[in-house]
């Protein structure tokens, strides 16, 4: 019951953050639903690991989060560098490698 | 606490814990239904938030009590915190929402995932290992002190990484930040 229970919310949170990242136009609130899915594998590796009663689920969990601050910090700092060069945040208008 | 009423028994710690277990899971299904449809982006990130917090609590409820106390403090303390700046500085605009074919094909691609997600429910433990971490060792030695010991004795290589690679975002950032872009200029031949 338990591990289902587990299971059952990270699959809604991942495909919840999936969904924001396909529709969402804002930059910012995508990056929001990348951090849910990240946090979605957090919270699956957490239960896991204290059903299995194992610690390594713990570690990874503590590298996701240093990955998942790489990469927002890295992420805002191209958002605003766009934002400065072009003054919009609707990525559908970033098309210029188009051919 | 074992409660007897006769006919129904039960055990008043257990039902709680499950109660709550499924509140917060509940609480936390909603908050980040909210991140993705809420229209003003400083709304989503309050909603993160509110997530994350959830989330905490469930880490604690599991008894990761250090995973949950770095999930305030580096999610919900800073990596919000630097979203709210951004939004702050940028200027959250409203996203109108509409409802057209691309969001169709994503919401029917999302239900299909879940659905296969949901599937693999069914399956049950494949192959069921058992760690020496129970609950008896981890209060002897104190959660903390485990993931340490665990993590400076078998995982020191991928720590030592991760340290490593926040340096690399780090200098990345500065450069990203510092100087700024000039866009090419085209020679005219």
């Amino acid at each position: 019951m338990d591990q289902e229970f587990i299971l059952l919310v990270s699959a809604s949170v991942f495909c919840i953050g999936a969904f924001g990242f396909m529709v969402r136009k804002n930059p910012l609130v995508m990056f929001m639903s990348v951090e849910l899915m990240l946090n979605s594998v957090n919270f699956l590796l957490i239960g896991y690991s204290s059903s299995l009663k194992s610690l390594d689920g713990q570690i990874f969990a503590l590298m996701i989060m240093a990955v998942a601050a790489a990469e927002v910090v890295v992420g805002l700092a191209i958002i605003l560098t766009i934002f400065r060069t072009r003054h919009d945040l609707n990525v559908d208008h970033l098309d210029s490698l188009k051919g | 606490m074992l409660i007897d009423l006769g006919w129904f028994s039960f055990d008043l710690f257990q039902i709680t814990y499950e109660g709550v277990v499924f509140a917060l899971g509940g609480t936390a299904i909603l908050a980040a239904l909210g991140v993705v449809l809420c229209s003003s982006p400083i709304y989503c990130a309050l909603y993160l938030i509110g997530h994350m917090i959830c989330l905490a609590l469930l880490f604690l409820m599991y008894g990761a009590e250090f995973i949950a106390a770095v999930q305030i403090i580096v999610y919900a303390g800073a990596v919000m915190i630097l979203f709210l700046f951004i939004i702050a500085l940028l200027g959250g605009k409203k996203e109108t929402q509409d409802f057209d074919f691309h969001k169709f094909m994503a919401f029917s691609f999302i239900g299909t995932v879940l659905a296969e997600l949901a599937l693999s429910i069914r399956v049950g433990p494949t192959k069921p290992i058992t760690g020496v971490f129970d609950e008896k060792m981890i209060a002897d030695v104190g959660s903390a002190k485990a993931i340490g010991l665990e993590l400076f004795s078998k995982h020191l290589i991928p720590f030592e990484l991760a340290s490593v690679l926040l340096l690399v975002a780090g200098v990345g950032i500065v450069c990203l930040a510092k100087f700024t872009y000039k866009p090419p200029q085209r020679k005219s031949s």
